[in-house]
């Protein structure tokens, strides 16, 4: 039991203080880190700080801000979607075979994202419904999608031959931004307005921060649990089209790194593990950190195994600090 | 046999006079609210000592304080003369003082004799890892055996009903600390230890607390005044956190000591009985048939009707607040079916009620009503996305922070805003924001488990104060309470419930209200009926919020 010891000194004013100084605290130190990976690789790198590369960054991190955003209310909530990279792998390899088979163009782009969905709910039927836990569900999600998607490819890398259907990706309606970040960024857009202004958005905090509060009160947390799933499978599904697009292929290693570096980018950014605490506005924020880092230290020549381990210091890292800087803050 | 293990001789010590515990102005409250104020007792040496009064008197939290579980705030505490802090249960353990809790610590799935001496292996250990079992259970077979117990130490626990499990954790804190540890004078804390026992193991208990009395203490807590009244030397009666009364069974009886525990003025003002609506011939507000809480268990049918308060007492194992959670549908029941304000009965559902007009406000509100890190005004609109957000699923923040704004005027919510989290505001305004919830929803019916509790007195009365407007707008209320005079002081009519079922109804209206002896007495088991188990009914053991 708390009980809060500043009863003598709840003046509005006060409140209004300490809620920016858990601003600051929370949103500030990741953006910190961005602006000093920067100058980082700035001063260490001459090919770091170009538009050229900036472009290539963008278009990089763009797919991994697509997957991360669903994946965010996920975690918002309390739980964990282990199977963001299958359902791209899935959602990739089943569109490409689709946009082979069939002439249907751009409608790819929703066919992927209700495919994905449909992944999503599959995971949210199972993990509401049943009552399993998500790690557990996705877990096993991860091999199946995984599993039939390998079998769809048969273990190769196919192309598509759609001319012109890799614009929606890399072509440039903003000079020098690739279109797939652009759709990234607006897709953020999209989420943080849901995040913070919606009924959605709001009983996916009320979900993460007590469940069995919302529960007692009427709060439908079972509907609202499997429409999470669902939208972060749609996410997944369109970042698939998308990084496809992108890539000019479908192959068996899509999505593999996006297990990792999703639930790194979310943690990074500040959306708590524990629910309830931190929300989509973050996510940009920690998947600039992962894209920075993974394109900074290309760009040294470090290997890719050195690459490994900074990548997983600076996660351990990152929360570390912020858990011992929110100590005092949130009592909970 | 190994080494270190050497069995005691079980003697009284002869030169030993005075006190075992010495309990000093001992003290403890959580923020606002005084839990134990200024508590002094003594256990004597071999001697049964008993802690009576109601639930919420500080019985627990004065144990969790001996037991090592809780901290006091001040006072001393003197175990055989020298100064005793425990710092957790296994240290009070260490010190000579062992409990047992309500609710059982066994493991169920491994044998008996392994429970009985949990803690003690490295006693039977040889060469650092190899446990002679063979020693260990013989020690667990004199154990059982001096407990006057019909168990087999080498059976797996679980096979054992629940009263035999009970036996054999009684058995593991009176004996363990003498039998193996070679402790003279345990001190030992049984907290309500009797409620789950079946007539049989009820005798055994009793023999066995005479054996431990010849050199060891035992301080109870008990609802079952006859069976103190047997086997206490000293009885401590507490009221609101102070201990009131000091008496020998000899010089008192049961019906003393009911007064003693309840003897409070009951003020008619504090409650605002003068409001209290007389009964109507309306049709009910909430109609609940057929309810059963557990497989076996009895059946519970009730009505409430518009503006009238139904109370509902009992113990703290009675299942009233199963009950409450069953007609809300936060936890289903096995079968039956609640109607409301006329609606085709149907089992209960959470989500349904509540949109049909149903509030309900859980008794632990730091794990069910509010979640203390979030805004005020979040907390309010939980439950509310029907009235906080439109039509195209967009939350209407500014209603929400007007609303709550509102209602902060409205039901003095002190140095609250909108924004400001929950966890920052008194027992007793968080409990007026859960209200405020409900209020907004305008609802037909609330159910309320212990809304006071953890609440300061000036508090309470303003809550009081919002019930009984509350039912001059026609509302029904299910006031679920361990708070004897809130109970007699709000309700139109009184169910007492006992083990799942309700065991009588009493009409309160303001101008008669029950003895608070009589309520007492209905409470508690009529004198040695056969106790049905109920191992599915989960003892609430801790008074959580007191």
């Amino acid at each position: 039991m708390t009980f809060s010891a500043s009863s003598p000194r709840t003046s509005p004013l006060a409140a209004v203080t300490r809620l920016f100084g858990r601003m600051e605290a929370g949103l500030w130190f990741p953006i910190g880190v961005v602006l000093s990976l920067f100058v980082f690789f700035s001063l260490s790198t001459s090919a770091f700080a170009t538009l050229r590369n900036f472009s290539a960054v963008s278009g990089q991190a763009a797919t991994l801000l697509i997957v991360c955003l669903g994946a965010t209310f996920i975690v918002l909530m309390g739980s964990i979607d282990l199977s963001v990279g299958a359902i791209v792998l899935l959602v990739g390899a089943t569109s490409i075979t689709v946009l082979n088979a069939y002439d249907i163009g751009y409608l790819a782009l929703p066919f992927a994202a209700l495919l994905g969905a449909a992944l999503g709910t599959v995971n949210g039927l199972i993990y509401a419904k049943g009552r399993i836990p998500s790690f557990i569900v996705t877990l096993g999600t991860l091999s199946v999608f995984s599993g039939i998607a390998l079998t769809l490819l048969d273990g190769r890398a196919i192309q598509f031959n759609a001319v012109g259907f890799e614009d929606i990706a890399i072509g440039q309606l903003i000079p020098r931004l690739p279109n797939i970040a652009l759709w990234a960024i607006l897709a953020w857009a999209v989420m943080v307005f849901i995040g913070a202004r919606t009924r959605f958005g709001r009983y996916m905090y009320l979900i993460g921060g007590g469940e069995q509060v919302a529960r007692t009160a009427g709060v439908p947390v079972t509907r609202y649990k499997v429409y999470a799933f669902a939208i972060s499978g749609l996410l997944a599904g369109l970042g698939a089209i998308l990084a496809v697009a992108r890539l000019g292929a479908a192959g068996p290693s899509l999505g593999s790194d996006l297990l990792l570096n999703s639930l790194a980018a979310i943690v990074v950014g500040g959306t708590s593990l524990a629910g309830g605490v931190g929300g989509v506005h973050r996510t940009l924020i920690g998947v600039l950190i992962i894209a920075i880092l993974d394109n900074g230290l290309n760009l040294m020549g470090v290997s890719q195994f050195l690459q490994m381990i900074i990548k997983g210091l600076v996660v351990i890292a990152a929360v570390l600090v912020r858990r011992t800087s929110d100590a005092g803050q949130v009592v909970k | 046999m190994p080494s270190s293990y050497q069995q005691e001789e079980v003697r009284p010590e002869s030169d030993a006079v005075g006190n075992l515990l010495e309990v000093r102005a001992l003290s403890k409250s959580y923020g606002p609210v005084k839990v134990i104020t200024d508590v002094s007792f003594d256990v004597p040496r071999r001697s049964v000592v008993t802690l009576v009064g109601e639930n919420g008197a500080g019985k627990s939290t004065l144990f969790n304080i001996l037991s090592g579980l809780t901290r006091s705030d001040s006072g001393e505490l003197r175990l055989a003369g020298n100064v005793y802090a425990p710092t957790s249960n296994s240290h009070a353990a260490m010190l000579g003082v062992t409990r047992v809790f309500q609710e059982q610590s066994l493991v169920h799935n491994v044998p008996v004799y392994e429970n009985l001496l949990m803690g003690e292996e490295a006693r039977f250990t040889r060469f650092g890892q190899w446990v002679d079992r063979k020693a260990m259970i013989a020690a667990a077979h004199r154990i059982i055996e001096e407990a006057g117990l019909d168990v087999d130490v080498r059976r797996q626990t679980g096979d054992y009903d629940f009263s035999t499990r009970q036996s054999i954790e009684i058995a593991r804190a009176c004996l363990t600390p003498t039998l193996l540890r070679g402790l003279k004078e345990p001190l030992i804390l049984l907290d309500e230890p009797t409620s789950a026992l079946d007539r049989r193991d009820e005798e055994a208990f009793f023999d066995l607390v005479r054996k431990v009395r010849a050199y060891g203490s035992l301080l109870f807590v008990s609802h079952r005044l006859s069976e103190v009244l047997n086997i206490s030397d000293i009885i401590y009666v507490l009221k609101d956190g102070e201990i009131v009364t000091r008496v020998t069974p000899s010089e008192t009886n049961e019906h003393e000591l009911h007064g003693h525990m309840v003897g409070r003025e009951r003020a008619a003002d504090y409650y605002y009985e003068g409001r209290q609506n007389a009964r109507s011939d309306k049709s009910p507000a909430l109609k609940v048939e057929g309810v059963r809480l557990s497989a076996g268990g009895p059946v519970v049918d009730l009505s409430v009707q518009p503006g009238e308060i139904l109370g509902i007492g009992g113990l703290l194992d009675s299942g009233k607040s199963e009950l409450g959670k069953a007609i809300a549908g936060v936890t289903p029941p096995l079968e039956g079916q609640v109607s409301l304000g006329g609606r085709p009965a149907a089992r209960p559902n959470v989500e349904s009620l509540i949109s049909a007009g149903l509030g309900y406000i859980p008794a632990e509100r730091l794990v069910e009503g509010i979640i203390p890190a979030f805004p005020v005004g979040w907390n309010l609109s939980i439950g509310s996305g029907d009235i906080f957000s439109s039509l195209l699923g967009l939350w209407l923040h500014r209603k929400e922070r007007r609303v709550a704004q509102a209602h902060i005027d409205a039901l003095a919510i002190r140095s609250a805003t909108p924004g400001l989290p929950m966890q920052r505001l008194s027992g007793g305004n968080q409990q007026k924001v859960v209200l405020a919830r409900w209020i907004e929803r305008r609802p037909e019916v609330l159910i309320l488990d212990n809304p006071t509790r953890g609440v300061d007195a000036g508090a309470k009365q303003e809550i009081y104060r919002i019930l009984r407007d509350l039912t001059d707008e026609g509302i029904a209320i299910i006031l679920i309470t361990d708070e004897l005079l809130e109970l007699l002081g709000l309700s139109n009519r009184i169910l007492i419930m006992q083990h799942g079922g309700v065991t009588s109804e009493i009409e309160a209206p303001a101008h008669a209200k029950p003895e608070e002896q009589d309520l007492v007495a209905r409470m508690l088991p009529s004198g040695k009926s056969p106790r049905a188990d109920h191992p599915s009914l989960k003892t609430e053991f801790l008074e959580a919020a007191e």
